[in-house]
């Protein structure tokens, strides 16, 4: 099974504790992990200040400067990790250095994700970016607790066949861009793992409580900035949800 | 600069508004790294300072500025051998092996690169502030301290902003150029708040003991200007620019003694015809609906077109202010406009419920004050213009309320 793992730390509080111990114990927890067949993928961001969003308002696009959400932790970077169930998950997550100064969250991915196929390094010219896609997504969930029972797990075609025809066709217009995406499982699904007085405690729920919720993301490889704000202005949550682009470090 | 210059510095000063920008522009067209743009353009007006005294003003500088900050640039590539690399990957070829440029290049040679400069500066993903502190400062050359007095905010804040505009243009990628057609209805939206405030920014020097920035509003005009050139489809371009041409063609009557003359006392013979006729003339052929700037510029003809303060048509003025969005400040404008017709008791009434919005806003005082003098409450209209006094940020602005307070106690 995947996992995201998204790391949450306050930058304000952390900006100037960057440690060698923390790099040398991040180096190891990636070696250790990437032996194991564990870490897939995944990528240290830029703090939120050199964040964009892109969302609506009267029905008209607006770009604006920041992240989806103000929290009092934002997200410093992310791994997809994959798990033989959700107890590793957490293990593997508890084991990452975040959790001494922050919390990160575990989210399932929708079934039937393929391999992420990530080059190692950036073509020349271009830059990276995470696309975070978030909705209000309350609404969902309760219709979807209510009729829990025969309950499905969200994929791309589960959000009506107008949706999923929309999804794709965006994934086609950004073709070349994309390196590639999946949808999330629903933020109830996710456990919070952090440390207090460096023993692990887990939390349900996603890292911060937020009017959006991230519902999936895509990686993108672009010229610039505006070429990533043009990828999420036309992505069909563009019109109803937010998008934060954030670029990856190096 | 201080008093005492020589005439080179002189020269220097009086060239740098003018050459800041371009300078500027082009460094970060050339190397693509703002920061280093802006240290090697400071070095070399620096180092103008010295070599024009010694040798006198050169033919072309632009020309001369250009290729003493490339020869920084260069100097600072070569001793960070290390660094050199990972820039030479990132940026174009900067001539390293060029050695020194034998011949400057000339003025009309260097690209005029201040439109990618200010799209880059007034992009959307930037926050607000940190635009209009990053036009003025890469495309006026304005010091942090100078901007961080006009925003009201410290100084150490205003280099934090800049700081972090930088390095988000840097990291997120913020492409450095004229946007293509596309996206410029939304982009030029933009660029003309900023171009505005910087307008007034230089107008109403609101951050200073000197009360006209000349420089700053004509650099703000000449990027107008160059807008209209770029965008002739785009009517709020031209009309932003009719709004600068008609407010600045009262600049010589605006100021006297040091003191800001309020419209209806100002010598009227001493407006600027030729700002007029031109401001009129942009407008001139543009039906309603109008946006923002073109109704601000009808309203600023409407008082240039008077030859004297009773000929001015303040119903249309009135109605004029009736097609912006309602803000407090339109409110407040608009209430100046209905006491002339209305009389001071009906505008007192409308801006009653301004108070606590505008608590901030000396002109919401003073205009309070002036409704009061005018129905012949003397004390209250005494209590307003001190609470003005407190609010205003200019010595001259200060020095014209203090008057007519004493005006005032004279009664």
């Amino acid at each position: 099974v995947k996992y995201l793992l998204l790391h949450a730390v306050d930058e304000s509080a952390n900006a100037n504790t960057e440690s060698s111990a923390a790099q040398v114990a991040l180096d190891a927890w990636i070696d250790e992990m990437t032996a194991r067949g564990i870490v897939l993928e995944g990528a240290r961001l830029h703090p939120v200040s050199d964040a964009t969003t892109v969302t609506a308002r009267d029905g008209q696009p607006v770009v604006l400067d920041g992240p989806f959400a103000e929290t009092k932790e934002q997200i410093a970077g992310y791994d997809v990790i994959d798990c033989a169930d959700r107890d590793e998950a957490v293990a593997v997550a508890a084991a990452h250095p975040t959790s001494y100064v922050g919390g990160i969250e575990v989210r399932p991915f929708a079934p039937g994700m393929p391999d992420p196929e990530v080059p190692d390094t950036v073509a020349a010219g271009k830059r990276r970016y995470l696309m975070l896609v978030c909705a209000d997504m309350r609404r969902a969930m309760a219709a979807a607790r209510e009729q829990d029972a025969t309950r499905n797990n969200p994929t791309p075609d589960d959000e009506g066949d107008e949706g999923g025809a929309d999804i794709d066709a965006w994934v086609d217009s950004v073709a070349g861009t994309r390196l590639y995406g999946w949808p999330l499982e629903f933020p109830d699904q996710a456990v919070t793992v952090r440390r207090v007085d460096g023993k692990v405690v887990t939390t349900d729920g996603p890292f911060a409580e937020t009017k959006e919720q991230i519902a999936g993301y895509d990686l993108l490889e672009c010229d610039d900035l505006d070429h990533a704000i043009h990828a999420a202005r036309t992505h069909p949550v563009a019109g109803g949800g937010v998008l934060e682009v954030r670029p990856l470090w190096g | 600069m201080t008093t005492g210059m020589s005439t080179a510095d002189d020269a220097v000063a009086s060239s740098f508004t003018e050459l800041w920008g371009r300078l500027v522009a082009g460094l970060i067209g050339w190397c693509g790294d703002w920061d280093l743009a802006e240290e090697c353009a400071q070095e070399a007006f620096a180092a103008a300072v010295v070599v024009w005294e010694r040798d006198g003003t050169p033919s072309s500088p632009l020309g001369w500025l250009t290729t003493v900050a490339r020869n920084r640039a260069r100097d600072r590539f070569r001793r960070r051998t290390t660094e050199a690399a990972k820039l030479a990957l990132a940026g174009p070829d900067l001539g390293m092996d060029a050695g020194t440029e034998a011949d400057p290049p000339s003025y009309d040679e260097i690209p005029d690169d201040r439109l990618r400069l200010i799209f880059t500066c007034c992009h959307p993903a930037l926050p607000m502030p940190a635009r209009v502190a990053l036009t003025l400062r890469t495309l006026c050359g304005l010091s942090s301290s100078e901007i961080a007095r006009a925003f009201l905010v410290t100084e150490s804040a205003m280099d934090k902003r800049l700081v972090r505009a930088r390095a988000k243009i840097k990291h997120a990628g913020i492409p450095y150029r004229v946007p293509p057609a596309e996206l410029w209805p939304e982009r030029v939206g933009g660029v003309l708040a900023v171009l505005y405030l910087m307008f007034n920014e230089g107008y109403a020097a609101s951050s200073g003991e000197s009360v006209l920035r000349v420089d700053v509003s004509a650099e703000a005009i000449r990027l107008t200007r160059s807008l209209v050139e770029l965008l002739p489809g785009e009517d709020e371009v031209g009309a932003l620019l009719a709004l600068m041409l008609l407010t600045d063609a009262r600049r010589s009557a605006r100021v006297r003694n040091g003191r800001v003359v309020p419209l209806g006392e100002q010598d009227r013979t001493r407006w600027n015809q030729e700002s007029i006729a031109a401001g009129a003339a942009l407008l001139e052929g543009h039906e309603p609906p109008w946006g923002p700037y073109a109704v601000q510029a009808r309203v600023a003809l409407c008082h240039d077109a008077a030859a004297t303060p009773d000929e001015t048509d303040w119903e249309a003025i009135a109605g004029l202010y009736t097609f912006l969005p309602a803000t407090p400040v339109t409110e407040l404008n608009r209430a100046v406009a209905v006491s002339m017709t209305a009389g001071p008791r009906v505008a007192l009434d409308l801006i009653e419920p301004l108070a606590a919005e505008l608590a901030d806003y000396y002109l919401y005082d003073a205009t309070r004050a002036d409704f009061e003098t005018r129905l012949g409450l003397l004390d209250e209209a005494a209590g307003s213009l001190r609470r003005a006094i407190e609010l205003a940020s200019t010595g001259a602005e200060r020095r014209l309320l203090r008057e007519r307070l004493e005006a005032l106690s004279a009664h």
